[in-house]
């Protein structure tokens, strides 16, 4: 590394619909391909989408009529998904990703109901002395 | 020194870069990675990332269908 940037990025993911997890994705990989030391905060609605039996991200109604042109832009690009793209910035970089332990318990699923993405389930005060010196995002 | 080809072609944003990243892992001192991407925004990424990483930029072209990156790899800690 030769030039200023944050020592790591954290990312608090909390949205539970499809448009959000696109930059989670690509920010993480370019993150990860830059160096750059990631750490994901998983909670409120995006958290069933990193256990085990997650669902396919929804889009949000508001945006229900660009849908099939983004669906067909994705594909003709093919882009890959927001999973893969997590996956293969773990594959190159420092990433890791984290379920909040509050919101694991208010949807009632345990460390051994997480996706094998996760590292591991922490509270806010790991995240936030893991990032202390990080710049952070909320998505 | 080697030189690696990437073909990056066909890609979006940001596999290029991680497609460069995946190779510069295995490449050595010395070695010349060449790049060659279609996304619009792989000539300021590729830029970006060099700067990041410390290697040397050594061609930035745009031909007809592709933009072709050469990088001399500098940075790698021995």
């Amino acid at each position: 590394m030769v030039n200023n940037m944050a020592k790591g990025l954290g990312i608090v993911m909390f949205s539970g619909t499809a448009d959000c997890f696109i930059p989670l994705g690509v920010l993480t990989q370019t993150a990860a391909n830059l160096g750059v030391p990631v750490r994901v905060f998983v909670t409120g609605f995006a958290l069933p989408y990193f256990t085990k039996n997650k669902p396919e991200p929804r889009f949000p109604k508001e945006f229900e009529d660009m849908v099939p042109a983004v669906h067909k832009g994705l594909e003709k690009m093919k882009a890959p998904s927001w999973y893969d793209m997590l996956k293969e910035a773990k594959e190159v970089g420092d990433v890791k990703v984290y379920v909040c332990s509050l919101m694991a318990g208010v949807v009632g699923v345990e460390k051994g109901d997480m996706d094998p993405i996760v590292d591991d389930v922490v509270g806010a005060t790991f995240f936030m002395q893991e990032t202390a010196d990080y710049e952070i995002i909320f998505i | 020194m080697a030189v690696i080809r990437v073909d990056a072609r066909g890609m979006a944003c940001p596999g290029p870069i991680s497609a460069l990243t995946k190779a510069y892992r295995k490449a050595k001192n010395g070695d010349i990675l060449e790049v060659l991407a279609t996304d619009p925004g792989f000539k300021p990424d590729v830029q970006a990332w060099v700067k990041r990483t410390g290697n040397e930029l050594t061609e930035l072209t745009e031909e007809k269908d592709y933009i072709k990156a050469s990088i001399k790899v500098t940075a790698k800690k021995t």
